[in-house]
């Protein structure tokens, strides 16, 4: 099954956005590497796998959004909601257990986010604007009802040190040690369940339906209050996940921390090929968006840059590929004779 | 009846607003005497955070808070302030202040020059104001007095002592900041690397430029990592924000490192576990408690209509403030606070 899953993906013929991607990632680890030797190893890659593991499971939430034609951006409030929550609420019981704590986090995540479809289909409102206001609600409201204190290497619940320093193999070295955070499996298993019901659902197929049209999704029966619910739940409930995530990596948990930095997720899918007009985007081009992000992001000290080179660049990557993805589509469109704005 | 009933409501709620408005006059009378007059002649002392919730305002309002119990016959001191770090939400809260004719207010403003107009509508409405991490205020006219903790450069030269011992004197170096904008950071980090240059020789600053880490917890960590990677002979790390000390303490610990010496501005609760560990060599700081009784304590005196001089005792319970030092509207404390392994083996932090 698994091996079936993993060919299926593969076999697929990559999109143009996905090779220019990778291409582009190639050559920057190219020149990378020339400037700084130390950079092309494996304790840079299992660094990388460890810092933008997070970063990749929002992505991967906001894909489903993007298809499904909305634009999420409480998704990070959520994350820190669930997390900050299900954290407070193992300490009040005195129950020191991850699966527990991630329990809890992932069903607050959903919650929250069945608030945010609930909104958003009755009183008819653009996901943006709705999430806008849900995410300060979430947020503000957590602050009042539990405060926002932080938690700092002696306080936080020791089931979630031991998750964040676990590693699935350690490679030694003479006064060092590096490994693959138990976080990579985590991401990759994510990844192929979001394939899957992607894919493989009638759930999945209804959010590419809705996302191309609405109107016409709905005529032919499919239900889109469900389906919103599936997709705001959905990323609610990762974006709860990742909370847990986020905090027992760095061992610090602070409800202060990760939300205003929804737009770079965005951007990452968007890069990725996903259409900010809803019914396309592919898991393999967020994967490679999300990857050239976190590239940027880790590599600036290789390159003895200052960090404000990163926006430049993937600024610099965001615009070029819009521009990319919209001149292909009208192209496309000319030759199908289309003639619609988008 | 029904048209009756609503008359009688309408009735009411006149009278209602009436007595109240009648009743506000009444306060604004009584309240437009001498300054502090109506409260039972005691001082209202108001101090505005830059963020209410956190920890480090947490502990200052504990200073605050020592500060009405220990004058509490002669003050009404209290600590309040925005729910988010907003410069403009200040200044709503500093304008509400002025309308209810506070006696002194003590601020640590988000944005110093931002919120200087309306300090100076406080004073000119015979408020004393006080604030501290601003020195951009000082020989204006918005402020009454400004404290700063510490002198920059003695700040700076703390941290440089404590790096050097780390380090045994020798190796290659690397520093990071907040933001490249933030005056003070740099200013810690060129007294700093003045000291080191001059006193130990074989140490080297292998990037003169300091990295930033947006005081952002994620960030510190994957420069931290990026840091270990790109200098394989790293031997110090010095940083000016406690996400850039845990981050690189964090990187160290899952990396089984001990041979990198780390050193950041810091603050004992996030700072005691990696120094008792080993990840966190040298820690450095100030505590926010003293800011508290110390910005009170000299808008008292000022109301009081006593003057502060250079050598006055702030009387701080906890040290910081024995002997300040006052130079027009600037007052320098000497806060500065080392944190080091086994200080806090006992895991109690006071903040």
């Amino acid at each position: 099954m698994m091996r079936n899953v993993t060919t299926r993906v593969l076999n697929r013929k990559m999109t143009p956005m996905e090779k220019f991607l990778l291409a582009i990632m190639a050559i920057y680890i190219v020149i990378v590497a020339s400037q700084s030797p130390k950079f092309f190893s494996l304790e840079t890659a299992f660094d990388l796998a460890r810092n933008g593991s997070g970063a990749m499971i929002l992505a991967l939430g906001c894909l489903i959004v993007l298809i499904s034609g909305g634009l999420d951006v409480s998704f990070t409030a959520i994350a820190i909601v669930g997390g900050y929550s299900s954290v407070l609420l193992s300490r009040a019981l005195g129950v020191d257990n991850l699966l527990f704590i991630v329990a809890g986090a992932v069903i607050i995540g959903a919650l929250l986010g069945s608030i945010n479809a609930v909104i958003i289909h009755f009183f008819q409102l653009s996901t943006l604007i709705a999430t806008l206001g849900t995410a300060s609600v979430f947020h503000g409201a957590m602050v009042i009802l539990l405060g926002s204190k932080t938690f700092t290497r002696a306080d936080v619940p020791q089931s979630m040190l031991d998750f964040g320093a676990f590693s699935i193999f350690t490679i030694k070295e003479e006064n060092s040690q590096y490994g693959l955070t138990i976080f990579f499996p985590i991401v990759i298993a994510v990844g192929v369940l979001t394939w899957f019901l992607l894919y493989r659902t009638m759930i999945g197929r209804s959010v590419f339906a809705v996302g191309s049209d609405p109107e016409s999704a709905s005529r032919i029966g499919i239900n889109i209050l469900r389906t919103r619910l599936f997709v705001y739940m959905y990323v609610g409930a990762l974006s709860g996940l990742m909370g847990i995530i986020y905090f027992s990596g760095l061992a610090y948990i602070n409800p202060a921390a990760l939300v205003g930095t929804e737009l770079g997720v965005i951007a990452a899918v968007v890069i990725g090929g996903a259409k900010l007009t809803g019914g396309e985007g592919t898991i393999l081009g967020t994967v490679l968006g999300v990857v050239l992000w976190q590239l940027f992001q880790n590599t600036l000290v290789h390159l003895g840059l200052s960090s404000s080179f990163n926006d430049l660049f993937f600024g610099a990557v965001l615009v070029f590929m819009l521009g990319f993805i919209y001149l292909r589509q009208r192209q496309a469109n000319k030759r199908a004779l289309v003639f619609t704005s988008n | 009846m029904k048209l009756a009933r609503s008359r009688f409501i309408g009735a009411s709620v006149t009278a209602l607003a009436v007595s109240a408005l009648v009743a506000g006059c009444g306060t604004v009378d009584a309240g437009g005497g001498s300054a502090g007059g109506e409260d039972g002649d005691k001082f209202r002392i108001v101090t505005v955070s830059k963020v209410e919730g956190i920890t480090w305002f947490q502990r200052m309002s504990e200073g605050v808070d020592m500060f009405n119990d220990a004058y509490g016959d002669e003050v009404e001191a209290y600590q309040t302030g925005p729910a988010e770090g907003d410069p403009a939400l200040q200044v709503q809260i500093v304008e509400d202040l002025i309308a209810q004719n506070v006696d002194a207010i003590i601020v640590v403003p988000n944005d110093p020059i931002g919120i200087g107009p309306v300090l100076e509508r406080a004073r000119e409405a015979g408020i004393v104001v006080g604030v501290t991490e601003a020195t951009q205020l000082v020989g204006t006219e918005s402020i009454d007095f400004d404290i700063e903790s510490f002198d920059n450069a003695d700040f700076g030269v703390g941290f440089a002592k404590g790096l050097a011992e780390a380090m045994g004197g020798e190796g290659e170096y690397v520093t990071s900041v907040g933001n490249l904008t933030s005056e003070s950071h740099l200013l810690w980090l060129e007294a700093a690397n003045n000291y080191i240059a001059e006193n130990h020789p074989d140490m080297v600053l292998v990037e003169p430029t300091p990295y930033e880490n947006n005081n952002d917890d994620q960030q510190g960590r994957e420069l931290a990592d990026e840091l270990l990677s790109t200098y394989p002979n790293l031997k110090g790390y010095l940083t000016t924000t406690p996400s850039g000390g845990s981050g690189m303490a964090s990187a160290l610990r899952d990396k089984g490192r001990t041979d990198v010496a780390n050193v950041s501005l810091t603050l004992p609760s996030v700072a005691g576990p990696d120094l008792e560990d080993g990840y966190m060599d040298f820690g450095q700081g100030w505590d926010p408690a003293g800011w508290g009784w110390a910005l009170n304590s000299v808008a008292l005196s000022i109301l009081k209509g006593e003057t502060v001089a250079t050598g006055d005792d702030l009387a701080w319970e906890l040290g910081g403030y024995e002997s300040i030092v006052v130079d027009g509207q600037l007052i320098l404390g000497n806060d500065i606070q080392p944190y080091i392994p086994g200080q806090f083996s006992d895991g109690n932090y006071p903040f």
